[in-house]
């Protein structure tokens, strides 16, 4: 049986009325609004206290003045990509800071995918432009992807301050024992993982922020 | 590490549970919406998505959504985001303005058939409310993400069919519950597509 056929199993009895489908997904809705809830909690239970000291140490890269540099891919690509723009172009009263998403220049993507394969994309991007001190941001829901391995050992090998987002049970990931600070979404739900990440990555950001405002009022002080 | 920023850490994510909650306030929005575009995907139409800053990165992650399902055994269904080609972009703007972005492309792009849907968190981007508009016009089925307190002037907008709005005045908390919003979509549209009984065009719940 399917996933889909385990939670609507009646579509499967040879219904087809439209206000029964109707019934079934608004309470799909609820379902998964209610999983995400409580993902939440669980995500700030286990790693609120280390999202925080995350938050600290990027904040102190970047007053010594590091760039961030953000992968992943397929979905997680974009959320690489949401992240280097919100911290380069946050809005309102918040410090622009400088970041780039190493998906976002297909040219250099495609070229080191098709010279020398799809593992080395952002190792060798890192390997290119990053220096120590920096900040390596990667996310994957399954913690496996072999080009984020391969990049996470790349940044350790420069000496940038690396930052994991997985899922699951954290997969290559945790088990490279590398990464400076590793956030696990516990789910098997993709979709509740990267939800439930995207909510990791804006709070580093917001606390971030806070922890450079209060250190540049210090300095004013 | 800094205490203050320790004791923050609460309040950002209870900021989260309101708007996250609000989300099933708005079931029967959902519902609806997924059997509009599950019909139109049955019709032969594709899904085209389209955003500016942070909501262009979600305008790609819905396409990939679709076009690349996470559920092995769930068919591919046709999307493409307007945000991806940087070329197009940049030169329309240069010339005709960022606002006719969107407009211009799906002019050329979209099909009587398709599915427009735009993304902007406060609901008031002028150039994802002309995408919409031009879509609406064109014939395709319109649909919104928006946020804020009545989703601003694109969910005010008579051109959108289906308006979802995320009730935050934080637009990063706006932006979580569409990553939510979009993840539900894409898994009811299949609810409805492998139930084709239900997507008679003529049949309007």
């Amino acid at each position: 049986m399917s996933d889909i056929e385990a939670l609507y199993p009646f579509l499967y009895s040879g219904s087809s009325d439209l206000d029964a489908v109707m019934t079934s997904v608004r309470q799909s809705t609820v379902e998964k609004v209610d999983e995400i809830v409580t993902l939440r909690r669980t995500v700030l239970e286990r790693d609120g206290d280390r999202i925080a000291a995350c938050a600290a140490a990027m904040a102190k890269a970047f007053a010594a003045g590091a760039r961030l540099f953000a992968f992943g891919n397929g979905g997680s690509s974009t959320d690489a990509q949401d992240v280097a723009t919100l911290f380069m172009n946050p809005g309102g009263t918040a410090r622009p800071l400088p970041a780039f998403a190493l998906t976002a220049d297909i040219a250099v993507v495609t070229a080191l995918a098709n010279d020398i394969g799809f593992e080395v994309v952002f190792a060798r991007q890192l390997a290119a432009s990053a220096f120590a001190g920096d900040i390596a941001l990667g996310l994957s829901t399954s913690g496996n992807s072999r080009n984020l391995i391969a990049a996470f050992e790349e940044a350790e090998r420069r000496g940038m301050l690396t930052v994991g987002l997985a899922g699951y049970g954290g997969g290559q990931m945790a088990e490279l024992g590398t990464i400076d600070h590793l956030f696990v979404v516990p789910s098997a739900s993709v979709h509740r993982i990267q939800e439930a990440q995207t909510t990791v990555y804006h709070a580093l950001w917001e606390l971030t922020q806070q922890a450079l405002a209060k250190a540049g009022d210090n300095d004013d002080g | 590490m800094d205490q203050a920023v320790l004791a923050r850490v609460p309040e950002v994510f209870a900021r989260r549970v309101g708007p996250a909650l609000g989300l099933a306030d708005e079931a029967d929005v959902v519902a609806r919406a997924c059997h509009a575009m599950a019909t139109r995907f049955h019709g032969g139409g594709r899904l085209i998505v389209f955003g500016n800053g942070e909501a262009a990165t979600d305008a790609q992650h819905i396409s990939v959504e679709f076009v690349h399902p996470v559920i092995v055994g769930k068919r591919a269904l046709p999307s493409f985001s307007l945000t991806s080609d940087v070329a197009t972009i940049t030169g329309v703007a240069a010339t005709a303005g960022l606002e006719e972005v969107f407009a211009h492309q799906l002019r050329r792009l979209a099909a009587p058939q398709d599915i427009a849907l735009g993304v902007s968190s406060d609901g008031g981007c002028v150039n994802v409310l002309r995408g919409l508009e031009t879509a609406h016009r064109l014939g395709l089925l319109t649909l919104a993400l928006t946020g804020g307190d009545d989703g601003g002037p694109i969910g005010r907008s008579p051109a959108v069919d289906h308006v979802l709005i995320a009730r935050s005045a934080d637009p990063r908390v706006v932006k979580e519950v569409h990553v939510t919003t979009y993840h539900i979509l894409w898994e009811l549209v299949h609810v409805f597509c492998e139930q084709p009984g239900v997507l008679d065009p003529r049949v309007v719940p």
